[in-house]
């Protein structure tokens, strides 16, 4: 990761536009990510979500495809 | 996503990221991991089947149907590619003989046993019954998901992804039944 992506633009879409989203798709099209702690992904996630709490998230990027569309919670 | 995970309107699932996993622990081998999965499968058939017989809703029945034979189909699918990573022509004795069930009785996908969940069905509107077998589906989806990830053998997670993708589409087509009912 360069510092040039940290000023890459990233859209935000209501959950209703994910979820539509997510429907058309296979899971093997798209990353879906949950960056919340542990115990919160344990209450309740989407499911196949992946977890990688954000304070992981630089040293685990290599678990995310770049060539995908990335959904972040 | 705007709003995060409160905004959500959707399916959700609980449990930590290992969880469901200790099912597929005995397994070593691919098509150890097949026998285990074609287990929760047949359990799915039955549960399926069975609700298909009791209930009277019609629409409802017929879907229970329809997904008692993809459950079944799912099963000649895993008998497949049992095959085909075993480099077998025959599978006489699977999934038996690749691995004992590790649960007495039936038991199917979200890890419930058939018997005890069919017991909790009786007498159950439908769409409360719709509601679990959603939340069955769904914990499925998930676990297979996270087992996919985690396998490093691809042909390991060539099982799960095609379970994976059969799961979405009950999930869909549950969905759009129970939306019907509510």
């Amino acid at each position: 990761m360069s510092i040039l992506d940290y000023f890459k633009p990233v859209s935000t879409w209501p959950a209703e536009k994910v979820r539509q989203f997510m429907k058309g798709k296979t899971p093997d099209q798209y990353n879906l990510v949950d960056v919340r702690q542990p115990k919160e992904y344990e209450r309740g996630h989407l499911p196949g979500a992946k977890l990688i709490p954000l304070g992981e998230l630089k040293d685990r990027l290599s678990e995310v495809d770049p060539n995908k569309p990335t959904i972040i919670y | 996503m705007e709003g995060g995970i409160n905004a959500w309107k959707g399916l959700r699932v609980e449990g930590p990221p290992d969880s469901g996993m200790a099912y597929f622990a005995p397994a070593t081998r691919p098509e150890e991991l097949i026998a285990l999965a074609w287990y929760l499968e047949k359990g799915s058939h039955i549960f399926y089947s069975e609700l298909s017989q009791r209930l009277t809703d019609r629409a409802a029945k017929d879907l229970f149907k329809e997904l008692a034979v993809a459950e079944e189909r799912h099963q000649a699918t895993l008998s497949g590619l049992y095959q085909d990573f075993a480099g077998s022509t025959s599978t006489a004795g699977f999934p038996e003989s690749v691995i004992p069930s590790p649960e007495k009785g039936e038991i199917m996908e979200g890890g419930m046993r058939v018997s005890e969940t069919l017991d909790w069905a009786k007498g159950r509107e439908v769409k409360d019954i719709l509601d679990l077998s959603i939340s069955l589906e769904a914990e499925a989806y998930d676990l297979h998901l996270r087992m996919k990830a985690r396998l490093e053998d691809p042909r390991g997670k060539e099982v799960f992804t095609v379970l994976s993708h059969e799961e979405k589409d009950h999930l869909d087509r549950l969905s759009s039944l129970l939306e019907q009912k509510t």
